[in-house]
């Protein structure tokens, strides 16, 4: 029934080209919302009953029958897919406005199309466990979003970082796709499900790299990270909201669901993720910090938090391979949890940068500044936000780092020192990328939302219509939600991950959750403290006089906005300490000493991403500057060309005679 | 509720004496020991004034950086009974608490679109940074050597038995002392007492707070301080002996590290800002040091 509800849903997808442009969005919001009807009932229904179902999908590929496989995992992604794609295509809504007069009508419809096919492949992807049928899903998830990614390919450059995409993504899909037929060559069936007979018999570690290379793809651990900072900013913000949010999760949920399999290497794999996870979330984050287009700055932000989840499954799989079922449990808890709260709290971002692009045209952050007096409900969106991503209490990015902080802990203090270096070196990580985050989010909330304007657009903002305002709030009552109510949240994680292999046993599962209701009682607390102080405040700001005036300028009375910190300077003292992770580079004359009338002067700073340029543009580069100069062989002249296979034959029969070859 | 009272006394005193050592000690007449509390009533009494460039932001921050440290003192452990937050990885919890205090001090002073306030802000942001490892290095090292997840489980293990606890508990205490100042800003890394545009961390970072706010961000700066001079003290009183005698030895090496302080101050300048990031991380240096001595230790025990 579900599975046919969903299939009509997207054949009537088709005739989205033929609605007036007016009704088009509402047409596609009308079949989302049958398309997660149907999804979110199955996937509730295996939630409530601890099961796996298994439906017929009533087609073919030449391997058999596609056949739908829903277990918690699969489910825990179906409910995070649905919520965030329609929250996104809501959004999309307000979004797209201003375009309906631009563009022509056939490129909003196949947008929106492409959207709820986005939507469907991903849940299509989660929910295959059959290698033909879910590369197939895969495929669809790659193509409909290098779609979505060119919305406006009139720009040349959009439309090379979507070529760009989708090369990528390419080469992410032959790595899984090489993972599928080794497993098949040795079990004699290519699925998910034939990994476990795989992994019993043959060495575990080169199999699951190539996995893990091929998922990281997607899900963008550094050193295979180069198509997201410039996908998504190139993309319209609720498509990157959205590829942020669940798309790259996808490479987490195949991550996930290989290492359910696994059996031998567990330490050598663990550490090998948790090294690529450390690497991906500090270097992620120092990236960040060097931004100025803020949706960039975001992008970074998903590696970073990308080797977050990653550290939770490094834990997962340590936890797994030493026998300490506290440390697995609540590493690949906090994976899962963070994968949720990322979704939350990212896709949020996005939208509200959206919000500020759709006020201002503008997204670079040395623009703005000062919009927090016209644009006041965005703001507290991005600050709620910016406090999430963070990892700050009382919100949700907090619980599922504590996850990991306290089965790390818990590890440190039981076990011997090797691997208590290793946990130091966990915790550690997470300190570093946390405080990175808070001086990352302060600057890019401070100098966007506050101060005053440093452009002239700026202060003319106006707040966006609530069409792309309301559709946050559901996102907002889920991250308040779980972060007051850590002990429900966990509830829930560890019910969907004792559906999988991975946790063991669970005699600890209840001191684990009231441990978690602990950090909601001091949520509580907090909010009950913050409540009596403001009370206290109004109550005693009634009583005295209130003033305004200008800033205070230490006696200096012609201060303006140019005095203000921007994205550079706020970033300079970081990057002067971190100099060599980064390749920044500023451009200006110096000062000389008799320059006594100086003439005016540039100033202008670019930054690179040191991994990109040293593994791969290197290598690209010197092979664009070697190839040309063979070109010295393609004369154009017909009897050159007939030389060229007699040489070779010549020098074939040559190294046959000397027994070469 | 001994913790609290003890931490509400001690912050009483504390920066009041700071300032009469520092009198005496450059032949001043000086304010008087409770100079502080009675600048900080008066503050909480008085009228605002706000800047006509900042926002909501201003409004809250002041109040949400003294919630959370008023909060974050509900964690510190002194008797046996433990806290009200007691659990294992609480300590977590202590510093994204200040974290988020930290967060909303910041961005107040990003809003009022000062280049002296974006300055200190900034600083603010980075020196936290820096430090905030060298303190999770310590209370990760100090679980490993006792076994324990929690701020009071692990000071009660700390001064069982071996005589190994307190080389360990004199280095933490040090590594513990050192973060305090950074985290409050004190000298070798901020004169607090300089002129206020010369006093380039925390002070320049509240230069538009006026009237109740300001007097709430100097009331919790004061409990800040105390609250890591407490975990400070903690690692050196032993946990064995009576309450009385406890609360005896926390009162003088309260006095002690507040003379200490005042000396210091007084006889010394302070860093080179370029330089303060160096001493930072040697800080982070030490608490390293601190891994190889546990590790040192439980592998020969």
């Amino acid at each position: 029934m579900e599975v046919l509800l969903f299939k009509i849903a997207l054949v009537l997808t088709f005739t989205i080209f033929f609605i007036p442009k007016k009704w088009k969005h509402l047409f596609i919001l009308g079949l989302q919302v049958l398309t997660i009807y149907a999804s979110s009932s199955l996937a509730i229904r295996v939630l409530s009953s601890h099961s796996t179902l298994a439906l017929p999908f009533d087609l073919d590929t030449w391997s058999g029958p596609m056949l739908l496989v829903i277990d918690e995992l699969s489910a825990f992604f179906i409910l995070v897919i649905n919520l965030i794609c329609f929250v996104g295509l809501i959004y999309a809504g307000g979004y797209l406005k201003p375009y309906l007069s631009k563009k022509r009508s056939v490129f909003i419809s196949l947008h929106l199309f492409s959207f709820l096919w986005l939507h469907a492949s991903m849940i299509l992807v989660t929910s295959f466990r059959d290698g033909i049928a879910f590369l197939l899903a895969w495929e669809l998830m790659s193509l409909f979003s290098f779609i979505l990614v060119i919305f406006d390919a009139d720009k040349e450059t959009v439309l090379k970082t979507g070529i760009n995409y989708l090369l990528q993504m390419h080469l992410g899909f032959a790595l899984i796709m090489l993972g599928f037929i080794v497993t098949g060559i040795q079990t004699g069936e290519m699925s998910f499900d034939a990994l476990q007979l795989y992994f019993s018999k043959f060495n575990n570690l080169p199999l699951f790299l190539l996995f893990f290379a091929g998922f990281g793809i997607k899900a963008g651990f550094i050193p295979v990270h180069t198509w997201l900072p410039r996908a998504h900013p190139a993309a319209p913000s609720h498509v990157s909201g959205i590829m942020s949010g669940v798309m790259i999760k996808m490479g987490i949920y195949g991550i996930f669901r290989v290492i359910t399999y696994l059996q031998t290497d567990l330490l050598q794999i663990g550490l090998m993720v948790l090294f690529f996870s450390l690497l991906s979330g500090i270097l992620g984050v120092l990236m960040a910090i060097m931004q100025h287009d803020l949706k960039k700055l975001l992008a970074y932000h998903s590696i970073e938090n990308i080797g977050i989840i990653g550290m939770g499954l490094a834990m997962g799989i340590i936890g797994k391979a030493t026998g300490d079922s506290f440390l697995s449990i609540l590493g690949f808890g906090g994976a899962l949890l963070h994968t949720l709260n990322h979704a939350l709290f990212k896709s949020m971002l996005f939208f509200a940068a959206g919000n500020i692009f759709h006020a201002t045209h503008q997204i670079n952050m040395d623009h703005l500044g000062g919009l927090a007096k016209g644009m006041r409900w965005t703001s507290m969106i991005f600050l709620i936000g910016a406090l999430a991503i963070s990892g700050l209490p009382p919100f949700n990015g907090f619980i599922s780092e504590f996850f990991i902080y306290k089965g790390t802990l818990n590890h440190i203090t039981t076990s011997d020192f090797t691997f208590s270096i290793i946990g130091i070196s966990t915790i550690l990580g997470l300190v570093l990328i946390g405080g990175l985050c808070v001086f990352c989010f302060t600057k890019a909330f401070g100098l966007t939302f506050l101060g005053s304007r440093r452009s002239v657009k700026t202060q003319e903002a106006k707040e966006v219509p609530p069409i792309m305002l309301l559709p946050m709030i559901l996102l907002i009552v889920a991250i308040l939600f779980i972060g007051f109510f850590p002990g429900k949240a966990g509830q829930l994680i560890l019910d969907i991950l004792q559906g999988t292999s991975l946790a063991v046993n669970n005699d600890q599962l209840p001191s684990i959750i009231s441990d978690f209701s602990n950090i909601g009682f001091v949520n509580i607390i907090l909010v009950l403290t913050l409540g009596g102080l403001f009370v206290l405040r109004a109550w005693q700001q009634k009583r005295v006089t209130i003033a305004h005036g200008p800033t205070w300028g230490c006696g200096y009375t012609a201060g303006d906005h140019r005095h203000q910190y921007t994205p550079t300077s706020y970033a300079d003292s970081l990057q002067q300490l971190a100099d060599p992770l980064l390749l920044f580079k500023k451009d200006f004359k110096k000062f000389e000493p008799l320059e006594i009338f100086p003439p005016p002067r540039t100033f202008h700073t670019t930054s690179k991403d040191l991994i990109e340029e040293k593994t791969i543009l290197s290598w690209v580069h010197s092979i664009v500057t070697t190839l040309p100069k063979l070109g010295f062989a393609q004369t154009g002249r017909i009897n050159h060309y007939l030389i060229y296979p007699l040489l070779f034959i010549i020098i074939l029969g040559l190294l046959t005679y000397l027994n070469v070859i | 509720m001994i913790p609290i009272l003890l931490i509400i006394l001690a912050s009483t005193f504390f920066p009041g004496i700071i300032t009469r050592i520092k009198a005496i000690h450059t032949g001043r007449k000086g304010p008087g020991i409770f100079q502080p509390w009675i600048d900080i009533f008066r503050l909480l009494r008085k009228g605002s004034v706000y800047s006509t460039s900042s926002s909501y932001v201003f409004q809250i921050g002041a109040v949400i950086y003294a919630a959370t440290i008023f909060v974050a003192a509900l964690f510190i452990p002194f008797e046996e009974k433990g806290t009200l937050f007691s659990f294992q990885g609480d300590f977590v919890v202590f510093a994204y608490l200040l974290g988020l205090g930290r967060f909303f001090l910041i961005i107040s002073a990003l809003d009022v679109s000062s280049g002296f306030e974006g300055m200190g802000a900034n600083r603010e942001a980075l020196y936290s940074l820096l430090i905030e490892p060298s303190f999770f290095i310590l209370m990760g090292s100090l679980a490993m050597f006792t076994g324990h997840g929690s701020f009071h489980d692990i000071f009660e293990a700390l001064h069982y038995g071996s005589y190994f606890s307190i080389i360990i508990g004199i280095i933490a205490g040090f590594v513990f002392a050192n973060i305090t100042l950074i985290e409050t800003s004190r000298s070798p890394i901020d004169d607090p007492l300089t002129h206020l545009e010369l006093t380039m961390v925390h002070e320049v970072i509240v230069l538009d707070h006026s009237g109740f706010d300001l007097g709430l961000i100097k009331l919790a700066n004061n409990i800040k301080f105390v609250l890591f001079s407490t975990l400070s003290a903690n690692c050196m009183i032993p946990q064995s002996i009576s309450l009385g005698w406890r609360m005896l030895m926390f009162i003088v090496l309260q006095i002690c590290f507040a003379a200490g302080i005042g000396y210091f101050e007084t006889y010394r300048a302070r860093n080179k800002m370029a330089m303060n990031p160096q001493y930072i991380l040697s800080i982070n240096a030490v608490s390293v040091i601190l891994i190889f001595v546990v590790i040192i230790i439980k592998n020969n025990l």
